[in-house]
Formats: structure tokens, C-alpha cells, sequence
């Protein structure tokens, strides 16, 4: 796909853990700039622990993680910060704070991070309001707003520092069609347009095969496949087919022995 | 294992998981005292947290602070007048309103009130990802959301603690003088010659070790809520809450004992 030099983010033999209980089995991949890479995979597949990896909230082993060929696990608490100012990160609920409006939710990080003016600060709040479709929602407060609302506003502050870098994690859960396709045409915009690279992490098939130009297909902490939206389409792992197929597990059979084995107990 | 190696290994592991909590609680007042002059700027978030802690717990404190002294002035007045000895009633409430149950309860109601509220309000914080949020954003959770929090308690605790103490002396006045009958001006005297800076300073300083102690607990449980049992879920806020409270009041009872007999 891309080599560790090029690419923006690299991952080698990542392994995470919970306690004793490992969720990532040596995941590596490459992310090439200025494109949007697509985390796919089933719930409790690991995703969105890869995804706390690279944005920094779960700490990662030597020569595991390189942001621009970085080794993260080397950065002081310095680099850190200057990388979370280059970043953006739309979490899943929106992660508003609910004791602000729209306005100060987006300002926050432009009132810490810069110098301007509050006349500055207003303007630019407007502008992303806008490309988020929310403007004139400014001095509503989280609570007055509906879901799809809520991660557009989340989506206007993760844009606010304008970062190089964009982290989405579950864009489209819990939205209807008409929003989740509305925010898949901005995350493709945002790219094209300011040449943003997007790690989008989700687990649906229609939004991510739309916006994806990379896509790393997750099972169970392990990698299944990874590589263009072509390739991934054209894989022959079978539980690659089966999420794609939208296929349920084969719950039966498995019920089937269970029934069996209860009844041969009780007989004895 | 046997059984009794399996007993002592889980013993191990929980003893373990003791002293690295107490070591993170204790890397956790590091970081909000070290946040205190991190940006971004602290004013207005502390005014507004000086309003929730203090302005707003001003009913329950006053409404305390008169039954506490109105009940030290109906026992003391009966104690005393055994021994003919009503003309101390003033220096008894005062003493005890000053030195002991001033601080005391004062700590306990705003912990009932507000440190509740405190640690709910960081816990849904945390388990709806808002503090990862601030973190992605280059923002210290620590010095935005905890620091100005710790600067609002260390002025209201004493300040509350001085409404209680006036408003429990003219309850024990109210009682003791005028229902009771004591003479007013040997109330007012015995206050004023028993009542020395020593015990006025030994309320202040049980205050503000109360102030500290409360929003530390309050902020901490509710910072990690969740983050222990990787569930983050609402069960988790209403534990973290219900420790905070019970953990700040036993805490603030032990830290009471160790003042008074450090000051006494």
C-alpha cells in the first residue's frame, strides 16, 4: 500500500491489552497521507482500542505506533501536546460539554491554543458551524440538539484548530440515512478540499465502501484485511465474506450441539 | 494452588491495587495543584464554581448553623444550670461552635451538597468521553477541571464555615437568652473573653484541610469513574458519587481528630 517513510501513520506488531486479557494481536499497517483510511470490524473486534492508540488515550510499547515517523511511545509531554493541537478527534457521542453552547464548545480550543481575538474567534466558529451545516444553531445548548446534530457540532470543534489529521470514530451509528450520508460527503470534502488525511473507524459497510480510498477489515483483535475498497471487496477470508455479506453466525448449529450435550447429562 | 495460596495471592493482588490508588489519588492532587497555572485562564470558571459551592449551599449552611446553635444553647443552658453556671453558656456555645461543629459540619453538608454534584458532574463527564475530548484537544483535564474546582473550595469552606458560626451563635443566643432566659450581656461577655485567635485559626485551618480533602475525594472518584472496571456505564457514576460522599465524611471526621490533637 505505502511504505513506512511515506506513509503518515505506521503501525508495527501493535499488541494491547485490558488488564491480563490481550485485545490486539500484532496489528501493523500503513495510513498514506491525505486520504481516509477506514478502521472496519465487528463490535468488540478492537477498533476503537486501535483507534485510543493512535490518538494518544492508551499507552502504546516501544516501536509500535510512528506518527510521521515518530515513535510515539518516545514523546515527552511536550510533543504530545503539539501533536493533539495537529489533530482533530470526533468521538462517537460528540462529546460536547453539555455546560456550553455551540459557540463556546467550538471556541474552546481556539481561546487556549491561539492568540486571536474574540471577534476573530466568533468569525471562525461561524465558518465551521457553517461547513457543518449549523449555523444559526450556535447559541444552542448540546441538550436542544438531536443526535446527528450533536456530532456534526462534535465534527465543527474536531476542525476548529484546522488539523492535518482527523480521527472520526462511529460516524454514522445512530443516524438516519439522510444525516450519515450528509456527514460521509463532508468527510469527503474536508479531504478533498484541504487535503486533510481522515482515520474513520465504523462498522458500516455502505458509509465506509462510499468514503474509504483505504480500508483494515478487524476480527477479534487481529487484522483480516487491509488494502484498497477493491481488494478488501475481493478477499476470500471467510469471516471477510461474512461481515461483507452481512451473514449472522451460525448461532444454530452451535445450539444444537449445547442441546445435545444438556441432554446426554441429564440421562445419565 | 491450594486454597489458601489462592487467599494469599488475591490478598497480594488487592493490597496491590490499594497502594497503586492511593498513588494514583495522590499523583492526581500533584497534577491539579501543578494545573492551577496551566492555561487556560481560571477567573471565570472559578466564579462559577465559587457560585455552585458556595452562594448555593448558603441556605442549608445557615439553616444548619441555627438548629446546631439553638440545640448547644438549649443543653449547654440545662447542663450549665445544674451547676449554676449559666453565665458560661456563651463561651460554651462559641468554643464548640468555633473549634469543633463549625468546621465539622459545615464540611459535611457541602460534601452532601456539593461534592456529590461535583464528582456526578466529572463522572458523566467521563463516561460521555469529554475528558478524552479535552485531552485530544491539548487541554489538561486536570487544570481545567479540577483546579479551579479545588481554588473554589479553599475560599468557600472557610467562608461557609464562618456564616455557620455566627448564624449558630445567635441560635444558641435566640435559645439560651431569649427563650430561656440567660443574661444577654454575660452571653456576649463569655464569648468575648473565652474566644481567643487560637481557636479561630484552629476552624480556619480545619476548613480549608477539609476544602482539599472533599474536592480531592469528590473529583478524583468522579475523574475515574468507570476507568477501573472498564464498563463505563451509569452504575458507575452513582458508585463513584456514593464513595465520594461516604469516603470525604469518614475523612473528614479522621482529619478532625488529627488537627485537634495536633493543635490542642
Amino acid at each position: 500500500m505505502t511504505s513506512e517513510a511515506t506513509s503518515i501513520i505506521s503501525v508495527r506488531d501493535l499488541q494491547s491489552f485490558y488488564g491480563r486479557r490481550q485485545v490486539l494481536f500484532d496489528i501493523s499497517f500503513d495510513v498514506p497521507p491525505h486520504c481516509i483510511f477506514v478502521i472496519m470490524g465487528v463490535s468488540g473486534s478492537g477498533k476503537t482500542t486501535l483507534f485510543r492508540h493512535l490518538i494518544g488515550l492508551k499507552p502504546t510499547r516501544k516501536n509500535a505506533v510512528f506518527i510521521k515517523g515518530e515513535d510515539i511511545s518516545e514523546w515527552k509531554s511536550s510533543d504530545w501536546q503539539k501533536y493533539w493541537q495537529s489533530i482533530g478527534v470526533l468521538f462517537q457521542s460528540g462529546a460536547l460539554f453539555n455546560s456550553m453552547t455551540l459557540k463556546e464548545n467550538v471556541a474552546l480550543p481556539l481561546q487556549v491554543h491561539t492568540e486571536l481575538t474574540s471577534d476573530i474567534i466568533d468569525v471562525m466558529v461561524e465558518m465551521k458551524l457553517y461547513m457543518v451545516g449549523l449555523s444559526g444553531f450556535s447559541d444552542y445548548m448540546p441538550a436542544q440538539l438531536s443526535g446527528g446534530m450533536k456530532k456534526r457540532a462534535g465534527l465543527a470543534r474536531a476542525l476548529a484548530m484546522d488539523p492535518e489529521l482527523l480521527f472520526v470514530d462511529e460516524p454514522s451509528s445512530g443516524l438516519d440515512p439522510i444525516t450519515a450520508a450528509g456527514l460521509d460527503d463532508l468527510l469527503i470534502s474536508l479531504k478533498d478540499a484541504f487535503g486533510m488525511t481522515v482515520i474513520v473507524v465504523t462498522h458500516e459497510l455502505e458509509s465506509a465502501f462510499k468514503i474509504g480510498d483505504y480500508m483494515l477489515v478487524m476480527d477479534k483483535g487481529r487484522i483480516l484485511a487491509c488494502g484498497t475498497p477493491e481488494s478488501v471487496k475481493n478477499s476470500k477470508e471467510s469471516r471477510v465474506r461474512q461481515f461483507l455479506e452481512r451473514r449472522a453466525e451460525e448461532a444454530g448449529q452451535d445450539m444444537e450441539a449445547y442441546l445435545q450435550r444438556l441432554c446426554s447429562v441429564r440421562s445419565r | 494452588m491450594n486454597t489458601s495460596g489462592n487467599f494469599v495471592v488475591k490478598l497480594g493482588g488487592w493490597g496491590l491495587s490499594k497502594i497503586l490508588g492511593l498513588g494514583r489519588m495522590g499523583m492526581f492532587l500533584i497534577y491539579a495543584i501543578n494545573g492551577l497555572w496551566k492555561p487556560p485562564g481560571k477567573l471565570i470558571s472559578t466564579i462559577k464554581h465559587i457560585y455552585f459551592i458556595g452562594h448555593r449551599s448558603l441556605f442549608v449552611i445557615c439553616f444548619t448553623g441555627a438548629f446546631s446553635g439553638m440545640v448547644l444553647g438549649l443543653q449547654g443552658y440545662y447542663t450549665l444550670s445544674k451547676f449554676g453556671s449559666e453565665g458560661l453558656l456563651g463561651a460554651a456555645v462559641s468554643l464548640s461552635l468555633i473549634r469543633e461543629l463549625g468546621p465539622v459540619l459545615t464540611a459535611l453538608m457541602v460534601t452532601g451538597r456539593a461534592g456529590s454534584a461535583i464528582c456526578a458532574e466529572i463522572g458523566i463527564m467521563r463516561i460521555e468521553e469529554q475528558i478524552d475530548a479535552l485531552k485530544c484537544m491539548a487541554i489538561d483535564p486536570h487544570s481545567y477541571l479540577i483546579s479551579p474546582r479545588f481554588i473554589a473550595g479553599i475560599i468557600c469552606f472557610p467562608l461557609l464555615t464562618s456564616i455557620f458560626d455566627v448564624i449558630g451563635i445567635y441560635g444558641g443566643y435566640a435559645i439560651g437568652v431569649l427563650l430561656l432566659g440567660a443574661n444577654p450581656g454575660a452571653y456576649w461577655d463569655g464569648i468575648y473573653k473565652s474566644v481567643g485567635w487560637d481557636d479561630v485559626y484552629m476552624g480556619y485551618i480545619k476548613a480549608l484541610v477539609f476544602a482539599v480533602l472533599t474536592i480531592w475525594i469528590s473529583t478524583y472518584k468522579g475523574f475515574y469513574a468507570g476507568v477501573d472496571s472498564g464498563s463505563m456505564g451509569a452504575e458507575d457514576v452513582s458508585k463513584a458519587t456514593t464513595d465520594a460522599v461516604v469516603i470525604s465524611s469518614v475523612s473528614i471526621l479522621v482529619a478532625d481528630y488529627v488537627i485537634t490533637s495536633i493543635l490542642l
